[in-house]
């Protein structure tokens, strides 16, 4: 085999780079690419061209290597260390729409921004599932850091369910191969109640040292919400904020108090967080969102919150649908855009759109938005965008938005997974995407999405942007009765 | 069953596209009224907006506007602009049609189409015809070359009809042709068949955000690129970027956009045509600039008609990039107005790449008013809103007695829809052949003005061609020029000489200046003069009268880049043109009679098809066939890609054919020889009993093809190694080596798309597929592979392929330069594969491989070719008279070709062709006397001393010596040169031979030429 550089083979034969570009393109001069955009020629051909242009090729210095790696074109298809393609078992594909649907037309991996991560992409996924190559998916950490944001399956004109072949194949990983904390977590909360394993105690004496605050900071007559039977709306939390950022819970503190709500969190079994859907363990997260009912029945509420992470409202809503249907006759549930949007449109809360001048944007969680559209046939785009507009009237959108948003690359558990960089390089096309906007604030709905832009994002593409929960945004925002005008 | 008077010897075309236009001329040219019924104000339809055509890039204005001017002044066609067919009442034979003509605001009696009143109006509206791109008037003609060139009101956009006071046309129009007051119009008309052509509409990427399409100006759809790249389009085919203006530099074309998209748009079907038109765009693209980069990003390159292959071979080889990519998404480029495109590359790596114009090649979906039309009439279509057929009857409607072609029978491409245009006219007048002649008219032309002796009179006609020759060639100088011509005495320049209402004028120019003598200064004679020498017989003078300067092919097209060399050069050709036309002589016309019979050669379903399609409309056939039986091919073929059984079909054409009593079979002959010419043929027959001559006005070649016999991939050496042939016989007899099998692997293009036959077999990848999908829906857990190099399910097959994906077959795409491997062993067959997913290889174990092998010409087609003097392309196959417009024709009268012989194709475009080749026919049989072309030999009797040089160098054997006997006892018996005009071609080859000046060929004799010549030099 003989090595060429372009510019090199071009000069020799006196023709132009691109012509020679053009001969590769065209499968004239039928040359491999390499790395550092050498070619790889054989010597037959290369003598070819060499008569062609009559040039002795005795005279020129070229490097040769020895013939290239096994089953190259050159060499022709020989039967050894071929391996024999795979058996499927059944056991990945629930339906020949999760693999065999595909026309393997690259969109799906053309659209993953981590296509080539592991040497592998949605379409190798697909492939290895198709061609029986099972146990090497199966044992591939790269469906653990693909996000599950279901970019490829809207990209893909074949509808494959990649998504759903991606969950089973985290499913039928073996637990304790599960990575990082994840399953850990599914347990503790099967266990404890949450994810972190806080206990009851320490959960409403913390709430209740919160809702003092609250008083302090002039919310009158605000009391710990904890158990409050009857009341019209029943929240759930994400277990990291009382343990690490309590504050973080106030902000719907304040908007409930401001629009006099009745409403409650249970004192067992308030996570809001729900990572069986993750660990593609349906069993779990189908007990989890049990015992939200079993909340909503005991503290006998009218209408489940459900929770603010994307993927926990998507997993709670899909599991309420799927298991729990008669239980939807007694109860109603709403999501946190239709009960600001509510708060707002109905005068509930005053809003003061002065405090948010800077050019605001938002990001579309993907669970939210694409996938909830896709399982649920309703996806939240305009919703955010109207409350957001009402606190911050100066917005600008990303490109691409709604359904076609990227994921910021912590979502399908990243934030949880031990694969840091994968995860810093997934996010680069949110970076991207926000740099470009120039928006000085970022608006989201998802506790990932605000971690990951906050907290990776920002440090590692030197991105000025400011993150908020679009309930911080509102609760920002908020004229709070008795204290007009001043800021909360 | 309709009684034989109430029947109506009329037909209704509905869409004026090239498939309405080509199935009414083929009526109203065989005995047939024909009304054509066309929804907007011209017709022409879709083809009309196109630049080129592929694979030949010709012109397509060029090539259509001749047919729409047929169309416009043929006695037997009635156009009916601006209207809609409503209702539908009556049967087969007799149908009450309900239509609606909408009002027009302009009397198209009293318009002529002097345009002053759009110059004077002043509200402009997006100029639909050319994609919104530019504007045109509220009132507005739909194009230049438009038919019937009338003005029309566009009510929405008008100012007075929204209540405004303006009248400004009505104020300048000068024949008072504007009517505010024009109402809709409720008619009906009675008609024997109808024929549904109302075409389809290209997929509209609006709200798709994926591609972009309305938010960034540089991504465009694909019809509005052909707006740019059209010379007469808005912007005089100069192709740049709509936002900045900027010439185009790195344009991609996304492929499959409204096409083969299961999610987001939901179009189950390929629309054919895509991957060619991208192709020629990008071939057109980089004409006009050589610097530009183009990549096709596309799922499978779908190259499958004649010549397609070397077309895209062609653009590979110019540098045209293409990429098995799907693009997910259009996203905002780097810089300025530039976009970005993410993709993989042939190794899987994900790249981005710059790119400053993105054109999205949609695709051709069924209009809504089509889909109710169909409603209405009770048309069954398919699912995916195509008028549904059976392979046996593929222009044939759910409803008796009306016929579909075009787009709306599925998706296809100018010469399919041609094709099956004239299928239909077939099929709707073999059901009214007995009323034929009852409604038509006879055309009838002024008596010839004798101009003997009278002073030559020129007329010199310049033609802008739009902007063809004007952005070239001084139009201006050299109309000045040629008006001080000798013996000119009228000069004229028209936008297009070609448009009908060109010919008017030039008929009114003859009587009004008493012209004698016609140039026209436009383009070639070979499209062009028959239209001319037509204008000339409506103007009362000989045909012959005319001569043609080509100052667009030999000059605009050549010298652009020398605008005032050019208009030199025009002026001299003008000027040859005028002195050779002051030499021209009248010639009488000369008719010969037609023989009323057909001689079919080839008795497989196409010449059985086309034998039953003449003799249904009762014209004797003699069909031939060289083996003991009917049947063809065919015999080898059980399904159709529809799942229809064909043997009983077969049985019941070939019983059909052998009990008609108008048909005489000839099995185990051959046609050994020929002589004649349209309308007169006479052909000797080999039989194994002697031979027999035949006289026979038509002939249709049906010979055929063959499978290609594969020596690759271990063929012969393995027991479980078959052709798609073998294994459809194994399977049909139930060999066990398929019932037991559990690995099958198909290899696709075995012999096809290969050096030595560079052109796509067309139905292996289908019938591959039909044969793996039942194999999976037989036993689901066996595994089927499919190894191609593109899926070509092309229209609706490709719910096949996806059918066959669904249960399970898997599909491998290997690369030309790296074949799949065939290893038989002592344990059995072993694949071995690339994947062009995981790039890796992957042996297969394989029970049965089946190799889908080419089909190639029937090797005697190339002696009967030299019989009738036809030509064959490189690969063997017959040389159609225009691969676009004239798909069953040859450029020689008379004789008409269909099937295998003319390039590989399915059952029901086989038939579909046949059924085409028949109406071509019947054009000549059903009309008793045919003209013959003009252009002749002629002897000069007092040079010719019948010396018999040009005898043998006439390859026509055109030529004779005969002996005339002395009238008195003085003389001696003389021999004497006769022209037998029917044979000669006027190719001129005798007078080139000729060493006294003898003989000649009408308009090119020696002293014409020479003026020309000498016309030439002295400046």
């Amino acid at each position: 085999m003989i090595v060429i550089r372009i510019g090199q083979l071009a000069d020799q034969l006196g023709v132009h780079r691109n012509t020679i570009r053009n001969w590769i393109r065209s499968g004239r001069l039928p040359a491999r690419s390499m790395s550092g955009k050498r070619y790889l020629l054989t010597e037959a051909d290369f003598s070819k061209i060499c008569q062609e242009f009559g040039i002795d090729r005795s005279a020129l210095r070229l490097k040769h290597v020895p013939g290239a790696p096994l089953m190259s074109r050159e060499m022709g298809l020989m039967e050894e260390n071929v391996r024999r393609i795979g058996q499927p078992s059944g056991r990945l594909l629930g339906a020949p729409s999760w693999g065999e649907a595909c026309m393997t037309c690259g969109s799906c991996a053309s659209a993953c921004p981590i296509s080539g991560v592991d040497g592998l992409d949605p379409r190798k996924a697909v492939r290895m599932a198709v061609l029986g190559l099972e146990e090497e998916l199966l044992a591939s950490q790269w469906p653990w850091k693909c996000t599950m944001c279901g970019k490829c399956e809207r990209a893909c004109p074949m509808n494959v369910e990649i998504v759903a072949l991606i969950q089973r194949v985290r499913g039928l990983r073996d637990r304790d191969k599960v990575p990082g904390p994840l399953h850990k977590g599914v347990l503790m909360c099967l266990a404890k109640g949450n994810n972190l394993g806080i206990p009851k105690v320490d959960f409403v004496s913390l709430l209740d040292e919160m809702s003092r605050e609250m008083v302090d900071e002039g919310c009158e007559g605000f009391t710990s919400p904890v158990d409050r039977k009857g009341s019209r709306i029943m929240m759930l939390v994400n277990s990291k904020e009382p343990f690490a950022e309590p504050d973080d819970m106030k902000h719907w503190w304040k908007i409930f108090h401001a629009a006099g709500e009745s409403w409650t969190i249970p004192s067992e079994n308030w996570e809001g967080v729900n990572w069986a859907l993750f660990t593609g363990d349906d069993e779990s997260l189908k007990t989890i969102v049990g015992r939200i009912v079993e909340n909503m029945y005991r503290l006998e509420c009218k209408t489940l919150l459900l929770p603010e992470l994307g993927h926990s409202y998507y997993a709670t809503r899909y599991g309420l649908q799927t298991w729990f249907r008669e239980d939807l006759k007694n109860f109603t549930v709403t999501t946190v855009f239709d009960l600001l949007l509510s708060y707002i449109n109905e005068g509930r809360i005053k809003i003061d759109p002065s405090r948010h001048k800077m050019l605001t944007t938002y990001n579309d969680p993907c669970h939210y938005g694409r996938k909830s559209l896709k399982t649920f046939g309703q996806g939240y785009f305009e919703e955010p965008r109207a409350i957001i507009k009402k606190c911050a009237p100066n917005y600008v959108d990303l490109y691409p938005n709604r359904a076609d948003n990227y994921c910021c690359g912590a979502g399908g558990g990243g934030w949880a997974t031990p694969f840091k960089e994968e995860r810093v390089y997934f996010g680069r096309f949110k970076a991207n995407q926000i740099a470009t906007s120039r928006a000085g604030l970022v608006i989201t709905a998802c506790h990932n999405c605000r971690d990951q832009i906050t907290k990776s994002l920002r440090y590692e593409y030197d991105l000025k942007a400011d993150v908020k929960y679009i309930w911080e945004l509102v609760a920002d925002s908020l004229v709070l009765p008795g204290n007009r005008g001043k800021r909360t | 069953m309709i009684d034989f008077e109430e029947k109506v010897g009329s037909v209704m075309v509905v869409g004026g596209g090239i498939a309405g236009i080509q199935a009414s001329l083929d009526l109203a040219n065989s005995g047939f009224y024909v009304y054509l019924v066309e929804s907007t104000g011209a017709i022409g339809g879709a083809m009309a907006q196109m630049d080129k055509t592929f694979p030949t890039n010709d012109c397509a204005m060029c090539i259509l506007s001749p047919k729409l001017v047929e169309c416009g002044r043929h006695l037997n066609i009635q156009l009916m602009t601006m209207t809609e067919m409503k209702q539908v009442e009556g049967e087969l034979g007799n149908f009450t049609v309900f239509l609606r003509q909408h009002p027009r605001f302009v009397d198209v009696e009293k318009c002529i189409a002097c345009g002053k009143c759009a110059q004077k109006c002043p509200q402009k509206v997006p100029d639909e015809f050319n994609r919104k791109i530019n504007t045109r008037k509220a009132i507005f003609v739909k194009y230049p070359q438009a038919v019937p060139l009338k003005y029309q009101i566009d009510p929405v956009a008008c100012n007075h009809m929204r209540g405004g006071r303006c009248r400004e046309c009505e104020a300048v129009c000068p024949c008072g042709a504007i009517m505010f007051d024009d109402y809709p119009r409720d008619f009906q008309v009675k008609v024997g068949s109808i024929i549904l052509a109302p075409g389809y509409r290209t997929f509209d990427p609006t709200g798709l955000s994926a591609w972009g399409y309305g938010r960034f100006p540089n991504v465009i759809t694909a019809i509005e690129l052909e707006r740019y790249l059209a010379v007469s389009g808005p912007t005089s085919g100069n192709l740049v970027r709509p936002s900045d203006g900027k010439p185009v530099r790195r344009m991609a074309f996304l492929q499959c956009i409204g096409s083969r998209d299961y999610n987001q748009v939901l179009k189950n079907y390929c629309s054919s045509v895509c991957c060619m038109y991208a192709i020629k765009q990008a071939m057109i693209a980089t004409d006009h600039n050589r610097n530009l980069q183009a990549s096709i990003f596309h799922m499978d390159i779908r190259t499958p008609g004649k010549d397609f292959e070397r077309f895209y071979d062609r653009a590979r080889h110019r540098g045209i990039a293409f990429q098995r990519c799907r693009i997910h998404a259009v996203e905002p480029g780097e810089a300025g107005d530039d976009v970005t495109l993410r993709y993989l590359t042939e190794n899987g790596k994900q790249i981005s790449e710059q790119f400053d114009m993105v054109v999205l090649s949609v695709g051709m979906e069924p209009t809504p008013e089509v889909i109710a039309l169909a409603e209405r009439l009770r048309v069954a279509l398919t699912p995916e809103g195509f008028a549904a057929s059976s392979c046996f009857s593929p222009v044939h409607t759910s409803r008796p007695g009306i016929y579909a072609c075009g787009v709306f029978a599925g998706p296809s491409d100018i010469p399919l829809s041609v094709i099956e245009a004239s299928a239909a006219a077939t099929a709707a007048a073999v059901r009214l052949s007995d009323v034929r002649y009852s409604l038509s008219r006879q055309k009838q032309f002024p008596p010839e003005r004798n101009v003997e002796g009278e002073k030559p009179r020129i007329g010199v006609f310049v033609c802008n061609c739009g902007s063809n020759i004007a952005d070239v060639v001084n139009v201006h100088d050299v109309a000045r020029y040629a008006a001080s011509l000798p013996e000119v005495v009228f000069v004229e320049k028209t936008l297009f000489a070609c448009s009908q209402d060109s010919q008017e004028i030039i008929r009114k120019r003859i009587e009004e200046e008493r012209l004698n003598r016609i140039v026209i200064a436009s383009c070639t004679p070979r499209t062009h003069e028959p239209l001319f020498r037509e204008t000339l017989r409506a103007s009362g003078l000989n045909e012959c009268l005319i001569e043609m300067a080509n100052i667009r092919n030999q000059l605009a097209w050549v010298h652009a880049a020398q605008p005032d060399e050019a208009t030199e050069k025009a002026k001299d050709l003008v000027r040859m043109a005028v002195s050779k036309a002051a030499l021209l002589e009248p010639v009488p016309p000369v008719s010969v009679r037609i023989t009323p019979q057909a001689l079919v050669i080839g008795g497989g379903l196409a010449g059985m098809t086309a034998a039953l399609g003449l003799a249904d409309q009762g014209f004797p056939v003699h069909l031939v066939e060289k083996a003991a039986q009917l049947g063809g091919n065919t015999r080898h073929l059980f399904k159709t890609w529809k799942g229809e059984p064909i043997p009983p079909h077969m049985d019941m054409l070939a019983s059909r054919v052998r009990e008609h009593s108008l048909i005489t079979i000839h099995l185990k002959s051959a046609v050994v020889q020929a002589e004649g010419y349209v309308g007169s043929f006479t052909s000797t027959i080999h039989k194994a009993t002697g031979n027999i001559t035949v006289d026979h006005g038509v002939v249709i070649l049906a010979t055929g093809g063959q499978a290609f016999k594969p020596v690759e991939y271990d063929y012969g050496l393995s027991q479980d190694i078959f052709t798609s042939l073998e294994f459809d016989k194994l399977y049909a007899v139930g060999d066990e080596r398929i019932r037991n099998g559990r690995n099958f692997v198909f290899i696709q293009c075995v012999g096809s798309r290969e050096p030595d036959r560079n052109y796509c077999s067309r139905v292996c990848c289908t019938h591959s597929i039909q044969s793996a999908l039942t194999l999976k829906q037989e036993k689901p857990e066996r595994r089927v592979f499919v190894l191609h190099r593109d899926v070509r399910t092309y229209g609706l097959r490709e719910d096949l392929y996806r059918r066959a994906r669904e249960q399970g077959v898997i599909f491998i795409n290997y690369d030309v330069h790296q074949k799949p491997n065939v290893v038989v062993n002592e344990e059995g067959i072993e694949v071995i594969v690339w994947d062009h997913v995981l790039h890796e290889p992957f042996s297969i174990p394989a029970d049965v491989v089946t190799l889908a092998t080419a089909i190639v010409p029937n090797p005697d087609t190339r002696e009967l070719a030299k019989i009738y003097k036809l030509p064959v392309d490189a690969d063997g196959f017959l040389l159609e008279a225009h691969v676009k417009l004239r798909p069953v024709d040859f450029a020689t009268d008379g004789i008409f070709l269909a099937g295998l012989a003319h390039y590989p194709k399915p059952i029901e475009e086989s038939i579909a062709q046949a059924q085409a080749a028949v109406a071509r026919a019947v054009t000549v049989l059903s009309s008793r006397w045919v003209d013959l072309d003009l252009v002749k030999a002629r002897v000069d009797p007092r040079r010719c001393d019948a010396c018999a040089l040009c005898v043998d160098a006439c390859p026509y054997e055109a030529l004779a010596i005969e002996r005339v006997e002395s009238r008195s006892d003085s003389e001696k018996d003389r021999q004497e040169l006769v022209v037998r005009p029917a044979k000669c071609k006027g190719c001129g080859t005798c007078q080139a031979t000729c060493p006294k000046e003898g003989i000649s060929v009408t308009g090119f004799s020696y002293a014409q030429l020479s003026a020309q010549v000498r016309s030439a030099l002295t400046n």
